[in-house]
């Protein structure tokens, strides 16, 4: 007892700090970082400087994170330039600042003027600041880091993650001078003491690969909450990386760390058998992004301002004031309510500990395509809880992938969640090239399985089956459009974001949005366009066929003494509007018949309200009003 | 939907009926009346316009039926009419569930009777008819055998389904024979049981169907269209694939039923009195007020007191964040970040099934068939489904559900069955929905040089390997059901046999306390947790397994005490430089913590000084600091700056087990907040202290401290 006390007094310890990120970038405005790249006649050739680069890179990180984290913060902060700008605090409190050290955009939510002032920069080059001007001497790295420490910790107080992104190119900034290694080195350990995370993204110059020996070594610390496993690899930028620009190849590795890592659960318990408990921490890898949703605003001053809702809570009937402490919890039960005590509550809901206990294995063909009930989440092993976690872990994936199987195990994600079946399904590496998801992390994943209650029955249905030769035809063309692996960008989402844009930013508002899921019908034409052809018309043809047995069919069953309502109503009202006898408005004794046997309720809509309509009664309404309606006719007039 | 339902229970409330029988220590009214409450409690919950519910009570003191004058139905009281029931009749109906002092009474006369309850309230519209007899078969029965088959016929005429459950009535298909039965009783049975055989009902004993309430009920429901229209690949106007299609649900998320807010009503309140009063009031039921909730904005406004203005909704515009810019959008232009799209379903391209992975996934699947009565559609949509089959490929289409609405990428998958076929479809992710987080590779470790190792103690052994492997085999539970046969070919745990556990227990327990309102939440029905754990046989199947790879696993718990307790790991940059060495350095050396530079410095003497002394010192000028960033703050700038020095302190406190000094600490600085004495109000800090549980360590973190959990409550409160 006193041992699970303790360990919610130690989670309480971590409530203060909030789950909001700021991400600082520090961008080298230096000689060597503005220097152009060679010229060239390939089109493809790098047109950015280093510093270009990174200030395009700023630039595209802003626009992206208003969209995916817009209550997060960002700023920029430059070094080596000539002019100095230091915190507001700061140069409130009359600090001497800090010699070329630059704050271009303050550390905040990015604000529609940032961004604004950001993309003059980028795209037209407009520096009316004055800031692009190399110094004449270099700033030093101490300045650099303490200039970022203030900021982080006023702008950005309990913040649960606090990110220093630099960029450079100078490998050896102090040209091996010691002592400036060493202030540089507390000042870094101090960032490290407040919880601010460095990341260095060196750029490389052509001839030359940027040293981290020199100096930077002693700068950077492992992310504390990064995995054992894992070393904090620094990725170099260079043009030429794998094909890429220097743009590009600075995008895809910002990009790779841009997002703090946040687990979704974590000291999980991961019960594979009884006695063998492991460690482990979700993730959310895939979060659904929607436009924000609309707000409401103040217009009456200048600038519009956000209105800040807060709810008050009235008695529905007395529209009496309501204390928080006055609400209680009940169900709702034959129009009336149902309470239960908060302990009873609790004692409903209970289900016992948060956990991943696995109850069997299975085959993954067992794992239909439509048992999908909403995301997944990525789990990876975490030894905080358990030593060697890491290495069953891995055990078990790999047995998995080899398999083909997938685990199926009770969990509960929280205190008091609702319990979930989940199938454990290994994803492989991103090297291994069966991976279908190559964008994706290797390791387990917990996939909700739906429940009884979950799944819904489908309409009745009518198979008219394929030919072998209708088939063939398709088969041409599923084999002409294999499309290539990936994913697309949201449309909806980015145009929002687009408009939303071009409004804050008062510029013009883009006519046409780029969608890039629109299938290319030029394309399928060009590739597929014949075989289409020649599909429709082999479909025609089966067509025929199949009607043409059809109707001898019915020809046979009309032989019948006793013709089954059910197919004669169903043929009376084939789709297209030929039918034989030309009304399937049915007679009265037919109604009768239907009405007695109660087989009124099992004609469709549109029969009822044909049926309806020849008898001039009123077709509006659900079906059980229709049905109602020409039960109460019945009733009345036979 | 016309599944409109009239229902008639036939409740036996003879003397008899109140006592035990065959071992119960409940009275048989009791435990029959068990099943009457669930399905009519079942119906109230439903709280459904058009189901009925009429009940007949039988061998009651008095008589009162429409067909009191006739001969034969005495003592057979109509105790509710046939109507819709809510919670007021489900208690005026409990009331009336006693045991009589009679055991007489003719249970065919009590089917009669709600036979023409039925007639009268149903006349010849389309209903459910059902009636349901509870009896112990104790009471002489007047009839003969022809008036069996005449009322039969009629039940069948009326199309009633009649449901005949016997207290301790023989059935050899659920296995239950009574012994000493009395001889009424088993002549009664062969009456009913001949009945219910000539009108196609049900014959039963109540255990059975007592039984039966432990498994959940699916509530079925009706398939919902999420799309109508064609399903095209290439641009149809010239001539490229058209098909109309329909897509229905195929999993959708069964709501759990929600608890909602209320308020007890205050004028019950008020006469209540004392606060005893309350749970008599709950208990009955029906005093709760529903609540509604009403927003009042705010705008910043400095010249205000606490620089906010209230505004009113009316004059608020519509507008969207971006950043921290308000951007307006006049009520002209309400759409104009939407995107245009119109409805249509059309084919992007196809890819190979073995590169879909089933956990990507975003939400719900839905199922894609041919337009009803569309054989050309029917045809055409089969070709591709038996292509997709055929190529082993799943195809992947971009849906507007309607004119307007966003578009969505889903992938389809075919489906052939014997009977049936169509397309499922999931929806996938798109590009930003993806969080791009990175991980070390599972089967190797880099080091920081960029060296690949494959043995490392984070990852597996052979052995491991080998033993996690036959382990996996063992516990296989593809097919480890047993089918009729009794042999384990069936899948265990499939799909149809999973109830969700939360749905199931709230309905039940929400039921259950409308009918017993006294009695405490009833267990948990163990088919709930039929899959919380591994089948016992199976595990034991599994043991040696098992044994064998905990043993190769080597797996250790990680002590509590060491999880938050001092951890002196000596933290280091790439290069392995000791900065504690360098801070030790007169040029680097802090005499005093810097305000600026406060949180670091303050944890560096923490973590390299086992100096009592210097430690205390230092968490004295920490308390000096955050003092002062209260007492300059202007308004709340500096409040979450004085938060987190107070939280690094605090936890630095528990490390070194300083409770005492903390907590002194902290109770002067609460003082010191709520009297004003740090530069004016300072309340709203101490509500956001009180929300981050930044409060006194008590003797459960430190066990040298001298305040208890209580006291550490207590503290919160003012």
């Amino acid at each position: 007892m006193a041992k699970s006390l303790k360990k919610t007094s130690l989670m309480r310890m971590f409530i203060y700090k909030s789950q909001k990120d700021a991400l600082l970038f520090a961008i080298d405005v230096s000689k060597t970082m503005q220097k152009a790249p060679p010229a060239s006649d390939d089109k493809k050739a790098d047109t950015d400087s280093g510093m270009t680069a990174a200030l395009k890179c700023a630039y595209q990180v802003m626009q992206q994170r208003i969209i995916s984290n817009p209550k997060d913060m960002m700023g920029i902060l430059l070094f080596n330039t000539e002019k100095s700008k230091s915190n507001d605090e700061d140069e409130e409190r009359g600090s001497p600042g800090y010699p070329h050290c630059y704050v271009y955009v303050p550390l905040d939510v990015p604000a529609a003027d940032d961004v604004k002032k950001l993309k003059s920069l980028v795209e037209d080059g407009e520096d009316s600041e004055e800031v692009l001007i190399p110094s004449k001497e270099p700033a030093t790295i101490k300045d650099v880091l303490f200039c970022a420490n203030q900021i982080m910790a006023t702008k950005a107080p309990n913040f649960g993650s606090r990110r220093l992104f630099i960029i450079t190119d100078g490998d050896n900034p102090h040209l091996d001078d010691k002592k400036m290694n060493e202030a540089a080195a507390v000042r870094a350990k101090d960032l490290y003491d407040l919880g601010v995370f460095i990341t260095l993204f060196p750029v490389g110059h052509k001839d030359s690969s940027f040293d981290l020996g020199k100096f930077w070594n002693d700068i950077i610390f492992k992310d504390p909450l990064a995995e054992l496993t894992d070393p904090e690899n620094v990725l170099e930028s260079k043009s030429g990386n794998d094909g890429l620009s220097l743009l590009k190849s600075l995008i895809k590795n910002i990009d790779s760390k841009k997002t703090p890592k946040r687990a979704y659960f974590s000291s999980m318990p991961f019960e594979i058998g009884a006695g063998l408990t492991i460690s482990v921490k979700g993730y959310n890898l895939f979060q659904k992004q929607a436009p924000a949703r609309s707000c409401y605003v103040w217009l009456d001053d200048e600038k519009a301002q956000i209105a800040v809702g807060e709810t008050a809570r009235t008695e529905k009937d007395s529209t009496r004031d309501v204390e928080k402490g006055e609400l209680k919890k009940a169900y709702k039960f034959g129009g009336e309510y149902v309470y239960f005590s908060p302990e009873e509550q609790t004692e409903v809901k209970k289900f016992g500990e948060k956990t991943i206990r696995i109850i069997g294995f299975k085959d993954r063909s067992l794992l239909k395509f439509w048992m999908a009930i909403k995301k997944s989440i990525f789990i990876y092993p975490s030894e905080e809880g358990y030593v060697g976690s890491t290495r069953v872990f891995s055990a078990l994936w790999q047995k998995l992938v080899k398999s083909k199987k997938v685990g199926i195990a009770w969990h509960i994600a929280r205190k008091n969640a609702n319990p979930q079946l989940v199938a454990i399904i290994p994803s492989r590496s991103q090297s291994d090239e069966k991976s279908g998801t190559p964008y994706l992390p290797a390791g387990l994943w917990l996939y909700p399985i739906p429940f009884a209650d979950d799944v819904r029955a489908g309409p009745e249905l009518q198979i008219v089956r394929t030919t072998n030769e209708l088939t063939d035809k398709m088969n041409k063309i599923t084999g002409q459009l294999q499309m290539p692996r990936g994913l697309y960008p949201n449309p909806a989402l980015q145009w929002h974001y687009k408009i939303l844009q071009a409004l804050a930013l008062e510029e013009e508002v883009p006519d046409k949005p780029d969608d890039a899921t629109v299938p290319k019908n030029k394309a399928i034409s060009k590739r597929a366009g014949g075989y289409l052809q020649e599909w429709a018309d082999v479909a025609n043809e089966a067509l025929v066929k199949h009607q043409e047995q059809k109707a001898i069919k019915r020809e046979l069953d009309a032989e019948d003494d006793e013709p089954r309502p059910k197919k004669r109503t169903k043929t009376a009202t084939a789709s297209k509007k030929t039918d034989e006898d030309g009304s399937s408005a049915m007679t009265d004794a037919a109604l009768k018949k239907l009405v007695n046997s109660g087989d009124v309720t099992k004609m469709k809509v549109t029969e009822l309200k044909d049926a309806l309509a020849a008898r001039s009664l009123d077709t509006k309404g659900r079906k059980a009003d229709l049905v109602e309606r020409l039960e109460q006719w019945a009733e009345e007039n036979m | 939907m016309a599944d409109k339902e009239a229902t008639v229970y036939i409740v036996d409330l003879g003397s008899s009926m109140a006592d035990c029988h065959n071992g119960r220590i409940e009275p048989d009214m009791n435990w029959s009346m068990q099943y009457v409450w669930d399905r009519i409690s079942t119906t109230v919950a439903a709280n459904r316009k058009t189901w009925n519910i009429g009940v007949v009570g039988l061998k009651t003191d008095g008589t009162d039926n429409p067909m009191a004058e006739e001969d034969g139905y005495s003592n057979i009281s109509v105790l509710r009419e046939l109507g819709p029931m809510g919670m007021a009749g489900l208690r005026t109906l409990q009331e009336k569930i006693q045991p009589s002092s009679t055991d007489v009474g003719d249970c065919l006369s009590a089917i009669v009777i709600a036979m023409e309850m039925i007639q009268t309230f149903t006349k010849k519209l389309k209903y459910n008819r059902r009636i349901f007899l509870i009896t112990n078969g104790e009471s002489h029965i007047d009839d003969d055998e022809e008036a069996v088959s005449e009322i039969a016929t009629r039940i069948k005429e009326l199309g009633i389904e009649l449901t005949v459950l016997g207290v301790d009535f023989d059935d050899s298909e659920f296995g239950f024979k009574e012994e000493d039965k009395t001889e009424q009783k088993a002549t009664n049975e062969g009456l009913l049981k001949q009945l219910t055989d000539a009108c196609d009902g049900q014959f039963g004993t109540i255990a059975e169907a007592i039984a039966e309430l432990s498994f959940p009920r699916l509530k079925p429901v009706k398939p919902y269209k999420t799309y109508e229209g064609p399903l095209t690949l290439g641009d149809p106007q010239q001539g490229a694939m058209s098909i109309d299609v329909e897509r229905y649900f195929k999993t959708h998320k069964a709501t759990i039923p929600p608890a909602s807010n209320v308020v007890l009503q205050q004028n019950h309140a008020k006469r209540s009195g004392d606060g005893n009063g309350l749970e008599e009031i709950q208990s009955s039921g029906g005093n709760f007020a529903a609540v509604s909730n009403e927003r009042t904005y705010t705008v910043n406004d400095p010249t205000k007191p606490k620089g906010k203005r209230e505004v009113l909704y009316e004059e608020l515009a519509k507008g969207y964040e971006y950043g921290r810019t308000a951007v307006h959008i006049s009520d002209s232009e309400h759409n104009i970040t939407k995107i245009e799209t119109t409805k249509g379903f059309a084919i992007v391209g196809f890819i190979p099934q073995e590169n879909f992975e089933p956990f990507v996934n975003m939400g719900d699947s839905c199922m894609i068939v041919p337009q009803k009565f569309n054989d050309e559609a029917a045809i055409k949509l089969s070709s591709f489904i038996h292509s997709l089959h055929e190529l082993e490929s799943y195809a992947i289409a971009r849906l507007v559900m309607k004119d307007g609405k966003e578009p969505l990428l889903v992938i389809l998958a075919p489906h052939i069955d014997l009977e049936f076929e169509c397309l499922y479809d999931v929806p996938l992710p798109f590009a930003e929905d993806v969080r791009s987080y990175r991980f070390p590779p599972l089967d190797k470790v880099v080091t920081l040089t960029g060296k690949v190792l494959n043995e490392h103690r984070q990852l597996p052994s052979h052995d491991l390997l080998e033993t996690m492997s036959e382990y996996v085999d063992a516990m296989d539970i593809s097919t480890y059901e047993v089918d009729d046969n009794g042999e384990r070919t069936q899948e265990y745990a499939s799909v149809d046999d999973l109830y969700c556990p939360t749905l199931h227990r709230i309905n039940q327990a929400v039921r259950h306390r409308a009918v017993y309102p006294d009695q405490p939440v009833p267990p948990i029905p163990p088919i709930l947790v039929k899959y919380a754990k591994p089948d016992e046989k199976l595990e034991e199947a599994a043991k040696t397994r098992l044994d064998d790879l905990i043993e190769t696993a080597e797996v250790k718990k990680v002590p509590p005490k060491a999880t938050g307790k001092r951890q002196r790991d000596k933290v280091m940059p790439r290069s392995g430089l000791d900065i504690d060495a360098l801070l030790k350095q007169p040029e680097h050396k802090r005499a005093k913590i810097d305000p600026n530079n406060a949180i670091p410095e303050f944890r560096q003497i923490f973590n390299m000084s086992d100096d009592e002394d210097v430690v205390k010192d230092a968490a004295k000028q920490m308390g000096q600091i955050i003092r002062d960033l209260i007492s300059d703050s202007m308004g709340d700038l500096n409040y979450e700056r004085a938060i987190e020095d107070l939280g690094v302190l605090r936890e630095g406190m528990v490390d070194f087990e300083f409770a005492a000094l903390f907590n002194t600490f902290l109770l002067d600085l609460k003082k010191k907040i709520l009297s004003g004495e740090l530069g004016g109000d300072r309340r709203e800090l101490w509500w956001m202290l009180k929300g981050k549980g930044l409060g006194l360590i008590d003797n459960v973190a430190v066990e040298s401290s001298n305040v208890t959990p209580e006291e550490a409550a207590e503290f919160y409160k003012k």
